[in-house]
């Protein structure tokens, strides 16, 4: 679990750098976007960092956690689109792209 | 031009991916999938600029098939800064305008999508989510209870109560088993 919950700071210090990069080139809004996808790795690095050595929990729980959230921006985005709300759309996109990273990344380090 | 319509023009266009959009858009009209490849961005993120610089009147759109065909509104653009920054403020009484934000304040938290997340307590609230509601139904009308409560339902599962409180707060009015939208 160390070299996962490694791999998930080092995505958010990169996603950090991002963001300061797209603001000082006057990308406000990607900047933001940016910020959702960092967000991504702090959530799941959080999520890991809790159950991953909780008794009855481990590894099994945090994959499932991730599933959830998997699940629920999935229908975030559904519906989203549905509505034709662009900033949401991009959002919930960039959310779901990371969190695919995240749980590409799993089961290497499980 | 008022200075709002400025202002959201000069907002729109201070963002670098805006920007390299509308010059992009200098050399002829485009689809959302050929400007995000020319500026190597997803297709929804253009679509999310696009939908500013459409609200700025900065582009217009037309669809074809199944595209959605971008062009320069040249009118607004060849507008001079000068004009632009001399532009007027918009006559809105204050506090109507400051209504109105509260009104638009309590609409984006308490709606999504159009369904309502939950019930205000505050009646202040209440009454401005009923108004949003009663929108639903032509004032005038007759509506049976069912017909009403199938109106109402998909906005919010607690149908029962929205219904009693818009009688009571005086928006539908109930005559046996009819219905009237009044305010």
């Amino acid at each position: 679990m160390k070299d996962f919950i490694d791999y998930l700071t080092r995505q958010y210090e990169a996603g950090r750098e991002d963001i300061a990069k797209l603001e000082s080139e006057g990308c406000q809004d990607e900047a933001n976007f940016a910020k959702a996808r960092t967000n991504i790795y702090d959530i799941c690095r959080t999520v890991t960092n809790a159950l991953a050595d909780r008794p009855g929990a481990g590894t099994a729980a945090v994959k499932a956690q991730l599933e959830r959230f998997r699940a629920t921006w999935g229908a975030a985005l559904e519906k989203a689109r549905e509505h034709g709300d662009a900033r949401n759309v991009v959002i919930e996109e960039t959310k779901l792209e990371a969190l695919e990273d995240v749980i590409a990344h799993f089961p290497e380090v499980e | 031009m008022t200075q709002e319509n400025a202002l959201k023009i000069f907002k729109s266009l201070s963002d670098m991916s805006r920007l390299r959009i509308v010059r992009s858009l200098t050399q002829g009209e485009m689809y959302t999938e050929l400007l995000a490849e020319r500026l190597d961005l997803t297709p929804s993120t253009v679509s999310f600029h696009m939908k500013k610089l459409e609200e700025a009147g900065l582009v217009v759109s037309r669809k074809e098939q199944y595209y959605t065909v971008y062009s320069l509104n040249r009118d607004v653009l060849e507008r001079s800064l000068f004009e632009m920054a001399s532009s007027e403020p918009e006559q809105i009484d204050e506090q109507q305008k400051r209504e109105e934000e509260y009104r638009k304040k309590v609409i984006d938290s308490f709606f999504e999508y159009g369904k309502l997340r939950s019930i205000p307590v505050q009646r202040k609230k209440k009454q401005i989510c009923y108004e949003v509601i009663a929108e639903h139904f032509v004032p005038g009308k007759v509506y049976s209870e069912k017909e009403l409560d199938d109106i109402i339902a998909p906005i919010h599962e607690d149908y029962c109560t929205i219904r009693r409180d818009m009688i009571s707060e005086g928006i539908l009015r109930r005559d046996g088993n009819e219905y009237v939208r009044i305010k």
